[in-house]
């Protein structure tokens, strides 16, 4: 009895295993299917590649190809304004997500395409709370750090996010992201204004003008970057002391390459990574399937080896472990150690994806004045 | 010790702490509630910067609902208040210290529903009121219905108000040791040990529910060293005269824009819908003046945020506000405008120093907390809890410190200008006085004729002298009361002066017709006034027809103050 059940579940698994070699048999008449996926390059779309991408090609034969993307509702904008839409996925911050579903920019996810844990937790209780939405399924916890070239203070070293705005006793470049993010929270912070409190008080042009002001004192020093990979660079090639940017890039940098690079905590910008699906896409079904595989605990788990960003769900942070190339424990590297908390600040995804034109308006008006 | 004796001390100790936390959570889960509705209302309503913002793409909406949701919420307030408060105004502290002080009847509960309700109101459509106001008013609500309870306590009352007050106090700010002092120094005004272990009991509660099971973020979070060089102190103390004086204006201020409420929108209920039109079009100019204005007072300890003139400007337009709508009738405190007037006027402070006294100082942070609690210490008459507030949201001792000096030196004048505090001042509008103490107080509460006696002895205006002589010397008293027939009082006959009176001498021609009386409402307070210089045996007291209802002799009104201060005297001194 025991063996014969164990000869049908062979079979069956043996059917599905098989089942996508029939389908890309089936496909292989004409060209391979490709799914278009916009995302942010470097050391993290590296990580995309080997634990989703990758694995995702095997197992359903079809082929992903990346485009670049920085961010923002507009680069989505643009896209829909040309004829035929080239993007299927797009790896997108949670507020730029928001705020582009509420545009109608994005196709709705059926929530029922995510897997459950593999203990069996439905996803809803698996995930962080607000993770699964109508336009997107939030997939990691990212974090915006600021960090510095070790070799540039050899005496004191920067510890928190009012060194970053002290010229005189940590002088040298800066390089900060050419975008109205985060910037206004660090200048704020710089002026001990506390976390709760940022978002309502750069709510008013008090605020605003306050964090302009701080902004100033800097502004000679500042060197701006766009990509993801960049300030990476710029601080090894001492184009710039201190830089702010994702944890999970100098992490890779000094973990994998061994650059001499230190990341201060204090003031750490928390934000979410989400998945979505451009409107108007011929290839929506598959777009979901792909989603449904990348949010997978295993597969989520295997990004999170590779590096340093935690995962959404609980089961994939249950699998964290060692790095997959280096054996580098990475539990301490993740934006949400216990010990990065305590004076971090998670970006109020509600406010961001309301104030987009306002927060371009003013960074516009500060660049020129 | 017998047993009897020891289950009545185990049944008291355990029901009060039982009455203790369960007001205090009652009324830190309701002050809980009530704050977050309020933020809700702002979110909802435009008003908090937060939603403004996220609005400013659409900038008719944001400038209609700063001129509308005021003076609508202000139209709804006036009919809340108009329709379901019997008292017909918002209640708050002065009420809590009533119902406390005396045993007289407190508004109902549906009374105090209906004023909470009507706070939130004008909280949430931005009126320039005060939160904490109707906070301590709904722990004290809260307090009075256990006070009902059959519970057989002593001071059961008095004791679960200031429970429900200390809850809320220390709720709101996150402060158990300020909520449990204000307790005392506002509500109850006496520190026995049988109110004390109760109320503490409640402060920490109140505290447990705001900080480890909701994780409540602080009112402000400074950061400062420490005060740099002794002489400041001076300065700390000038500070502390001069917020005695802007709590002056503000008294002063208030009871203008009352009058003028009266005079010039004469139904009730349409002045707070006034006053809310009039904020409304000056927040279209300087947005500052909406609501709690949390954020303001968060720039006002941040070096560079405001410029001098600008702060005189919100300083002056908050001021006024504050006053127009608490005048006006909006329901709402005084304590949170004036911590943000201070706070205002201490960051002034501490920009204008370096103009007139060119010497080196600490900083604008010490002179703005300063400024915040010497002028809500005054308005409100609680020393020991703002500068206890200082010392828990702070946990400074430098600051605290600095904060002690100008509190006091602002409570020293602003006590001998305007009075212990707003409240006192209210509740002698409506005939409390606090001003010499509770004693007086209460004994204006007790009425004489509670002590009322009905051995006296009458006699006719038709009788002569020689029948009433005889009549006092069988009844053995020195006093005759003369009545008409309708039993009106016509005049008092002193066996002395009658001793030698020829006997057939008509009774109205000995009688003295100016004497001392009491009416119905006289009180004991009064009672005693009156007796200066009395020299007979009892006081008579008449109706307001003239009729007269009893004597009341002079060992009674002795007794009654002896009585009702013995009583104060207990429980000011009892022990648990």
């Amino acid at each position: 009895m025991k063996r014969r059940s164990a000869i049908v579940l062979h079979l069956v698994m043996f059917g599905l295993l098989a089942l996508p070699g029939f389908l890309q048999a089936q496909n292989d008449d004409q060209a391979p299917e490709v799914l278009t996926i916009a995302t942010w390059g470097g050391s993290y779309e590296a990580s995309q590649r080997r634990a989703y991408f990758e694995p995702f090609t095997k197992a359903t034969g079809v082929e992903i190809e990346t485009v670049h993307y920085d961010g923002g509702v507009k680069a989505l904008r643009e896209q829909l304004a040309n004829s035929k839409t080239e993007w299927d996925v797009v790896d997108m911050v949670q507020s730029d997500a928001s705020a582009a579903c509420d545009e109608g920019l994005l196709e709705n996810i059926d929530p029922d395409i995510l897997a459950a844990a593999p203990d069996g937790t439905p996803p809803q209780e698996d995930f962080m709370e607000g993770a699964i939405h109508r336009c997107f399924v939030t997939q990691i916890v990212f974090s915006t750090v600021i960090a510095f070239d070790d070799r540039a203070f050899p005496g004191a070293k920067p510890d928190n996010v009012e060194d970053f705005f002290n010229l005189e006793a940590f002088p040298g470049k800066r390089a900060l992201r050419k975008s109205p993010v985060g910037l206004l929270e660090w200048a704020l912070l710089s002026l001990s204004v506390p976390r709760e409190q940022l978002y309502d008080l750069l709510s008013t042009r008090r605020g605003l003008e306050l964090a302009s002001r701080q902004l100033d004192g800097i502004r000679d020093a500042i060197v701006w970057w766009t990509r993801g990979d960049e300030p990476v660079e710029l601080l090894i090639s001492g184009q710039a002391v201190m830089a702010t940017g994702y944890n999970g890039r100098f992490f890779h940098a000094r973990a994998m390459e061994g650059a001499p690079i230190s990341v201060i905590w204090d003031g750490q910008l928390i934000g979410f990574n989400s998945w979505t699906i451009l409107r108007d896409t011929d290839q929506a079904n598959l777009a979901e399937d792909f989603i449904a595989f990348a949010t997978r605990a295993e597969n989520m788990a295997a990004q999170a080896n590779l590096i340093s960003y935690g995962p959404a769900r609980k089961s994939a942070q249950r699998r964290v472990g060692l790095h997959a190339d280096v054996g580098v424990p990475m539990r301490l590297y993740m934006p949400t150690a216990p010990s990065h908390m305590d004076t971090a600040v998670v970006r109020d995804h509600r406010w961001y994806s309301q104030t987009v034109d306002l927060r371009e308006q003013w960074f516009r008006e500060w660049l020129k004045r | 010790m017998d047993f009897k004796s020891i289950q009545q001390i185990v049944y008291q100790v355990s029901t009060v702490t039982v009455v203790a936390i369960l007001v205090g959570a009652a009324a830190s889960l309701a002050a809980i509630g009530f704050v977050d509705a309020v933020q809700y209302l702002n979110d909802r309503f435009l008003i908090s910067p937060y939603a403004r913002i996220q609005a400013d793409d659409k900038s008719g909406l944001v400038a209609a609902a700063t001129v509308l949701v005021p003076a609508i919420g202000g139209l709804v307030v006036g009919l809340l208040v108009h329709f379901l408060v019997r008292e017909k105004r918002g209640l708050g502290p002065p009420d809590a210290i009533l119902a406390a002080q005396t045993n007289g009847p407190a508004p109902t509960f549906k009374s105090g529903v209906a004023s909470t309700l009507a706070a939130l109101v004008s909280l949430g459509s931005g009126a320039s009121v005060g939160q904490y106001g109707p906070l301590v008013y709904l722990g004290a609500m809260f307090g009075n219905l256990v006070g009902r309870l059959r519970l057989n306590l002593r001071h059961q009352r008095s004791i679960a108000i200031a429970c429900g007050v200390a809850a809320a106090i220390s709720t709101a700010f996150n402060a158990p040791i300020a909520g449990l002092v204000f307790a005392h120094e506002v509500i109850l005004r006496h520190y026995s040990l049988r109110a004390f272990a109760p109320v503490t009991v409640a402060a920490a509660t109140g505290y447990i529910i705001a900080n480890v099971i909701f994780d409540r973020p602080a009112l402000f979070l400074v950061n400062f060293d420490r005060v740099e060089h002794s002489y400041e102190f001076v300065f700390f103390a000038l500070e502390g005269v001069l917020c005695a004086g802007l709590a002056w204006v503000f008294m002063v201020l208030l009871k203008f824009s009352t009058d003028m409420g009266r005079r010039y929108i004469a139904p009730a209920w349409a002045r707070p819908a006034g006053a809310g039109l009039a904020l409304g079009l000056v927040a279209l100019w300087i947005p500052e003046v909406l609501g709690i204005g949390q954020e303001t007072l968060r720039f006002a300890t941040i070096e560079g945020a405001f410029g001098i003139g600008e702060l005189a400007l919100i300083i002056v337009a908050k001021l006024a506000l504050t006053a127009l709508c608490v005048g006006f009738g909006f329901v709402g405190g005084v304590f949170s405008p004036a911590l943000l007037i201070g706070i205002l006027f201490g960051a002034f402070y501490g920009l204008i120093l370096p103009y007139v006294a060119p010497v080196p100082h600490s900083g604008l942070v010490v002179y703005a907390i300063c400024g915040m609690m010497a002028l809500a210490s005054s308005v409100i008459g609680a020393p020991l809890t703002t500068i206890l507030i200082v010392f828990e949201l702070t946990r400074s001792y430098d600051l605290t410190i600095a904060a002690m000096v100008s509190v006091v030196f602002a409570n020293l004048i602003s006590y001998r200008v305007i009075g212990r505090s707003l409240f006192d001042l209210q509740l002698r509008a409506r005939g409390f006085d606090l001003s010499l103490g509770r004693d007086k107080a209460i004994l204006e509460t007790h009425q004489i004729r509670d002590y009322l006696s009905t051995e006296y002895t009458a006699a006719s205006d038709r009788e002569t002298v020689g029948d009433i002589r005889q009549r006092l010397v069988d009844d053995r008293r020195a006093e005759a009361m003369i009545l008409d027939r309708q039993g009106t009082l016509m005049g008092v006959i002193r066996l002395q002066e009658i001793v030698n009176a020829s006997a057939d001498t008509p009774a109205m021609e000995a009688a003295i017709r100016s004497f001392t009386t009491f009416d119905e409402d006289t009180s004991v307070w009064q009672s005693m006034d009156l007796l200066r210089g009395f020299l007979g045996e009892a006081v008579p007291l008449v109706s307001k027809n003239g009729r007269l209802m009893g004597v009341v002799p002079e060992e009674a009104v002795i007794r009654a103050y002896l009585e009702i201060v013995h009583d104060l005297r207990e429980e000011e001194n009892e022990a648990a």
